[in-house]
């Protein structure tokens, strides 16, 4: 369903090459939900960018449910996103001035639904993160639990077969954060593929799958709840991404 | 989506206030110095009779001074013409319609002991005055042929004259005392106003038309004074009104109705046929030089948009230009603080194309906000006009529809233009290096 294999990132800048990704491979199957952990900097995001067709890579192969990301252009990865993915952020990423039902609606629009499809798509969403009564307020009077659900009922509205989440429950205290992550797991019982990148290693037990990510590559994979993950203090100590000089 | 793209347009301008309220007048200056001068230009050089103004044209013969072109130049006529030319091109009687003319004054003493005598300019022209250049009757008519030829007294009245001596009532048949001299009305013109005042631009190009009209003989019937320039080469021959209808001094204007370019060229065979006769006789010592100038040409011809006119036009362009790249800036401020909305709106199914259309739509709202502000700060601008040069401009310090229509759409464009940039690069933003960095 998503399978990269070989994949290979670098960011150039005028003096220096950093290798976000290489030799990057790896496949998710439908209704997987995957955790991917990681050092910081070790490519967890640019992984995820990839994913989401946020980003182009150098080289390599990604297909997405059968379609070779690597010949689109712009447009029909921008079409692919609206009508395939779903987006979660660490800082969710609402628009201030929208209100809920607003925030909800922009990637339907960009989807073409009528106004009878998108009122539907929106109340059903929002009622799932059982925030439906609170459908005109704007963000700014929720709390961050609740935004990050607004967040997740704007990917979920367009009934993406992927729902790609970076650090979802990082600005969320413990319990918000559980409560988050328990919507997710509903969310892939009915059978939405996720992938998760998180620092939190409590998180990553939950998912289906665990992948860990260090230098750009995949470095373990542990497909039992009990995988083995980075843990937060692990960090400090990490070496971080693969940086050359270029002459 | 464009009443989507229009409502966040608003939604932006409600989010920042600010700057988009400065972006707003630094369109808003541009626009309303550019249309005020553009507003004087436009009117200054519109077709003041489009109906006919490739078929009205102006005569010119070259009668002046054979060691010293007019004003100075080799190679063009005087723009008015003698007593002599003027009776005998009209005696001639060669075209469909012409007339001759010239701008006298007198004083007008009304019945009523109320109004005060007051001066009045008076237009002295040939019957054919009226349906050349369609001008408009509220009550009565113009004189007939024969009034030219028995040099009758009769008079027809401005709407303004009329309003003035009469109270506005329909006065056609009245008489009334001009020069000492009763007049029999027989015709009061409806509002009329050419801009510019075609048929006599040495006179003052953006004057009212004159208070009185009457046939032209009266001049030397009455022995009217000369109104507006006189010119002369060398002095008349001896004292007096009648030596100075008999010298070559230009006071004088005739305009022909020439319905074809085959009878413009044969009223100009006769013209030089002409000049070539009095050539024998003595007089017309240049070179052959004689001119046929429709409106719009002799409008040209004459300078009646004023260079200084035309130089702050375009200074008023540059001070847009200037206004649009603050706009730029402050639109590129605008965009930047966005960037996390169009990194989201990116990652969620936009295209490139999606964000330009939306940042276009709130850039045209704007410059239409701007534009109508901008008229508003034309209309002070031609107020300011008005105080500045007079009486003179009042008539030009105006905003018409068309003006309107184009002070809305040039301000679509230029702001449109001036946000095309700030536009693309937005629609250039990486969206996954704005989605982390909230």
């Amino acid at each position: 369903m998503l399978t990269m294999t070989d994949i290979k990132k670098v960011y150039r800048t005028d003096s220096i090459e950093t290798h976000a990704l290489r030799d990057f491979n790896l496949q998710v199957n439908e209704g997987d939900f995957v955790a991917v952990t990681g050092p910081s900097g070790s490519g967890k995001t640019t992984f995820l960018n990839i994913a989401g067709l946020l980003e182009t890579f150098e080289e390599g192969r990604f297909e997405l449910d059968g379609v070779d990301i690597s010949h689109q252009n712009d447009a029909s990865r921008s079409r692919l996103r609206n009508q395939k993915i779903g987006f979660i952020f660490q800082s969710f990423n609402l628009i201030p001035d929208l209100n809920l039902f607003d925030n909800v609606d922009v990637p339907l629009r960009y989807r073409g639904f009528n106004r009878q499809e998108r009122k539907k798509r929106i109340e059903n969403s929002l009622e799932m993160v059982g925030l439906a009564k609170r459908m005109k307020h704007l963000p700014a009077q929720l709390s961050g639990g609740q935004q990050q659900r607004v967040a997740i009922a704007r990917a979920l509205a367009g009934e993406p077969r992927f729902l790609l989440a970076d650090e979802p429950t990082g600005n969320l205290d413990s319990n918000m954060a559980q409560s988050v992550m328990s919507l997710l797991k509903d969310i892939n019982a009915n059978g939405t593929t996720i992938i998760m990148v998180t620092h939190d290693a409590g998180l990553a037990t939950q998912a289906t799958r665990n992948i860990h990510v260090r230098d750009g590559k995949v470095s373990e994979m542990n497909e039992s709840l009990s995988a083995k993950v980075d843990m937060p203090n692990a960090v400090a100590t990490d070496n971080g991404p693969a940086v050359a000089l270029v002459k | 989506m464009f009443n989507y793209y229009l409502k966040l347009a608003f939604n932006s301008f409600k989010r920042n206030p600010i700057l988009t309220g400065l972006m707003i007048a630094a369109i808003a200056l541009g626009i309303g110095a550019s249309m005020t001068t553009i507003t004087v230009n436009y009117l200054m050089s519109g077709d003041p009779i489009p109906e006919k103004s490739s078929q009205l044209f102006h005569v010119q013969v070259d009668s002046w001074d054979p060691n010293t072109g007019f004003n100075d130049e080799p190679n063009t006529p005087p723009n008015q013409l003698t007593w002599t030319e003027a009776t005998n091109l009209m005696a001639a009687k060669k075209d469909f319609r012409q007339t001759a003319m010239a701008k006298s004054g007198a004083i007008i003493q009304p019945d009523n002991p109320d109004i005060n005598p007051f001066e009045a300019s008076i237009r002295l022209a040939f019957s054919d005055f009226f349906p050349m250049f369609s001008v408009p009757f509220q009550y009565g008519n113009g004189w007939d042929q024969k009034a030219d030829e028995d040099r009758q007294m009769v008079v027809v009245l401005s709407k303004e004259t009329n309003d003035k001596v009469f109270g506005g009532e329909n006065s056609v048949g009245k008489n009334i005392v001009i020069f000492g001299k009763s007049f029999r009305v027989i015709g009061v013109l409806d509002a009329w106003q050419p801009l510019p005042k075609f048929y006599d631009v040495n006179n003052g190009a953006f004057d009212d038309p004159e208070a009185l009209f009457m046939p032209f003989y009266l001049k030397q019937e009455l022995e009217l004074p000369n109104w507006g320039n006189t010119n002369c080469w060398k002095s008349p021959e001896g004292e007096g009104f009648q030596a100075f209808l008999q010298s070559e001094c230009i006071n004088f204007q005739m305009w022909v109705e020439l319905e074809t370019e085959q009878d413009k060229q044969t009223y100009l065979t006769f013209l030089n046929n002409y000049v070539n006769d009095q050539k024998e006789l003595g007089r017309f010592p240049r070179p052959l030089n004689n001119r046929l100038l429709n409106v719009m040409q002799w409008m040209h011809d004459q300078e009646v948009v004023a260079d200084d006119a035309q130089i702050m036009m375009w200074l008023s362009f540059m001070f847009l230009v200037v206004c649009l790249l603050n706009t730029i800036g402050l639109q590129l401020a605008k965009f930047s603080a966005k960037s996390a909305e169009i990194g989201l709106r990116r990652a969620v199914g936009a295209t490139k194309q999606d964000l330009f259309l939306q940042y276009t739509v709130e850039t045209g709202a704007v410059g239409l906000a701007g534009g109508a502000m901008g008229l508003l700060l034309a209309l002070l601008g031609l107020v300011g006009i008005r105080h500045l040069y007079g009486d003179e401009l009042n008539d030009l310090a105006t905003l018409d529809s068309t003006m309107i229509a184009t002070a809305l759409l040039l301000s679509l464009f230029a702001s449109v233009c001036a946000g095309l940039y700030p536009t693309w690069r937005a629609c250039n933003i990486a969206p996954a290096s704005q989605l982390k960095s909230q």
